[in-house]
């Protein structure tokens, strides 16, 4: 565990070395990202002046429910991201070949080796967000829950990227995902809003199957709602179901990896 | 040190017309074939010994690389590299290999190679003195001691060649997997890289596999090489061997010192093939059982200033021998 860590010190060594070569990039980064918030917000705020009330949640809520979007969308952004995009073409091409004869998890190197330093200044605007939206939540919350919530945003985190990785693996066998990574997206949108607000089978299949709507709707459920722990029981074995179903797929593709001709 | 026992590996691929027609039938009905890129190869590598995979492009000597590095899984057959079965990953056999490919990168683009080695260093969990110990052996002997700390996107390709040289061996690998490491390299540099690789075997005695389109990093760098045609091993055995088995003949080469009128190919006919005849150059092939005959009669026969007996090129023969269909067999 301690030689991953210091292999990710490296990670991020090599990644902020490399990103302070493009200058430019961490501007342009900044205000994509400033003008996705505004436009978030935007939504729900028009939304919020026909209604007090959506699926169950106030405008209040929903502000503190949109800073949990935003602080998981940056640390996805800014710790996963880089390696999602480059994952099928690592498998395409057969630059993964490399990685699969090092005495290190080829997963761990695929997922995190590179670390995008220049979203790095959005994942701090997401917590600054995340903080004012939380200090304007008309009744106290109280540091405990607020403390789970935060940790629990960590975990939709890493569910996040478990689902996107579960998108890229057919890569294996399909030789690109781009398809795959379309539909991803798509259902990433589910995530930006609260679940409450879908129904039926749609609602069931977005907390069990295809558990976008679990990733920051159940820590926000969890943080409104107080004491019972269902909700991020229900989180924990989501994520620890998808987590081992992207360990199996992952070592099943390794079986079928081609590599590529030289 | 290395076993490969009738190893094979099959890839499907899919055949598509040409033409934006042909991709939409692909889209509906897909073609599907098999393509055998190893049959039953079965071959030893033992410690210290450098082996040359040779075959033309798609013989199967990168798939059968990759399988032994445990890149790839065989479709059927055995191979223990160091005891263990390479394809099972597992760390102890990762710590002990290198694979360098010519043809891909294994370091950071924007870095400079000192950064990478650094990582590497974490990687293979190589204690601190013999980090720096390996390092300052390696660039040195490459001549790179200069260049560690510019990015290796500003370095030429014989001296990234260099870094990723450094790069694959700095754990110090029991076995070295080479897959065209001289290639696109200009002429200084592939006499380098193969000087360096011929002192290192001596020094570490590694069991090195080494694939090269090269005939001259084989005939330098190769005692022993395996000839693939189509994905089956034809040959194994020394470079001595391949002439003797399938170099029936020498060249005799004889220039002529005032000749009247020029020699016919008739006349010299009964000594062998006449590759070529005039007033001043004779070349024969001739068989190899009556060259000291040949020779002694041209001598008496003609006025011969200079006299050469050759064998053939090997790289020649191999050639004859990856074209050839179901001529030989590896024995």
């Amino acid at each position: 565990m301690i030689r991953y860590l210091r292999l990710y010190g490296y990670f991020l060594r090599f990644s902020f070395s490399r990103a302070m070569e493009f200058r430019l990039d961490f501007f342009f980064r900044i205000v994509m990202d400033a003008v996705w918030y505004v436009v978030q917000f935007s939504f729900f705020w028009v939304l919020y002046r026909h209604t007090a009330l959506l699926g169950g949640w106030t405008f209040d809520q929903v502000m503190v429910f949109m800073g949990g979007v935003f602080v998981v969308d940056a640390l996805h952004m800014t710790v996963f991201s880089n390696n999602m995009w480059w994952f099928p073409i690592y498998v395409n091409k057969g630059d993964l070949d490399y990685h699969l004869v090092r005495p290190v998890s080829p997963l761990f190197v695929m997922s995190v080796r590179d670390f995008a330093a220049n979203s790095f200044v959005n994942l701090l605007m997401a917590v600054a967000v995340l903080t004012w939206t939380l200090a304007r939540y008309p009744a106290p919350l109280g540091a405990g829950p607020v403390a789970v919530y935060v940790v629990s945003l960590l975990v939709g985190t890493f569910l996040y990227y478990v689902l996107h990785m579960l998108f890229l693996i057919p890569a294996f066998w399909m030789h690109t995902s781009h398809g795959l990574r379309e539909i991803y997206f798509v259902l990433g949108e589910t995530m930006t809003r609260p679940v409450g607000i879908f129904t039926g089978w749609v609602r069931s299949v977005l907390v069990s199957i295809l558990p976008f709507g679990v990733i920051v709707s159940f820590p926000a459920k969890s943080l409104f709602e107080g004491a019972s722990p269902g909700p991020l029981l229900h989180m924990a074995a989501v994520t620890a179901a998808a987590f081992l179903a992207m360990v199996g797929m992952w070592r099943w593709g390794l079986r079928s990896y081609v590599s590529a001709s030289s | 040190m290395i076993e490969a026992d009738r190893l094979c590996k099959t890839f499907l691929v899919h055949r598509k017309r040409p033409g934006l027609w042909g991709s939409i039938r692909s889209l509906v009905r897909r073609e599907r074939m098999e393509k055998r890129a190893v049959r039953d190869v079965s071959f030893r590598v033992e410690e210290g010994e450098i082996v040359g995979l040779v075959g033309a492009n798609g013989a199967g000597k990168t798939t059968i690389v990759k399988m032994l590095a445990g890149v790839i899984h065989p479709t059927s057959g055995e191979a223990r590299v160091l005891g263990f079965r390479p394809w099972e990953r597992d760390n102890r056999f990762r710590r002990q290999i290198a694979l360098i490919m010519g043809q891909k990168a294994q370091l950071w683009w924007d870095l400079p190679a000192a950064d990478c080695f650094l990582l590497l260093k974490e990687i293979f969990r190589i204690p601190e003195d013999l980090y720096r110990e390996r390092l300052d052996y390696l660039s040195g002997v490459l001549d790179v001691r200069e260049e560690l700390h510019i990015q290796l996107r500003r370095l030429s390709l014989g001296e990234r060649m260099k870094m990723e040289l450094i790069a694959a061996l700095l754990h110090g690998p029991r076995v070295v997997y080479l897959d065209e490491p001289t290639i696109g390299l200009d002429l200084t540099s592939q006499r380098a890289i193969r000087d360096f690789i011929l002192g290192y075997r001596e020094e570490h005695r590694p069991a090195m596999i080494l694939t090269s389109h090269y005939m001259e990093d084989i005939e330098r760098l190769c005692r022993r090489i395996l000839i693939l045609r189509e994905g089956e091993l034809v040959f194994d055995g020394s470079l001595a061997q391949v002439v003797e088995r399938y170099a029936d003949h020498k060249i005799v080469t004889a220039h002529l010192r005032g000749q009247n009128g020029p020699v016919t190919a008739g006349e010299l006919a009964p000594f062998g093939h006449v590759d070529h005849c005039d007033a001043s150059m004779i070349r024969l092939r001739v068989p190899r059982g009556r060259v000291a005959e040949a020779a002694a009669e041209l001598l008496r026969r003609y006025p011969i200033a200079d006299l050469a007996i050759e064998e053939v090129e090997v790289g020649a023969i191999i050639e004859r021998i990856q074209r050839a269909k179901g001529a030989t067999r590896a024995p």
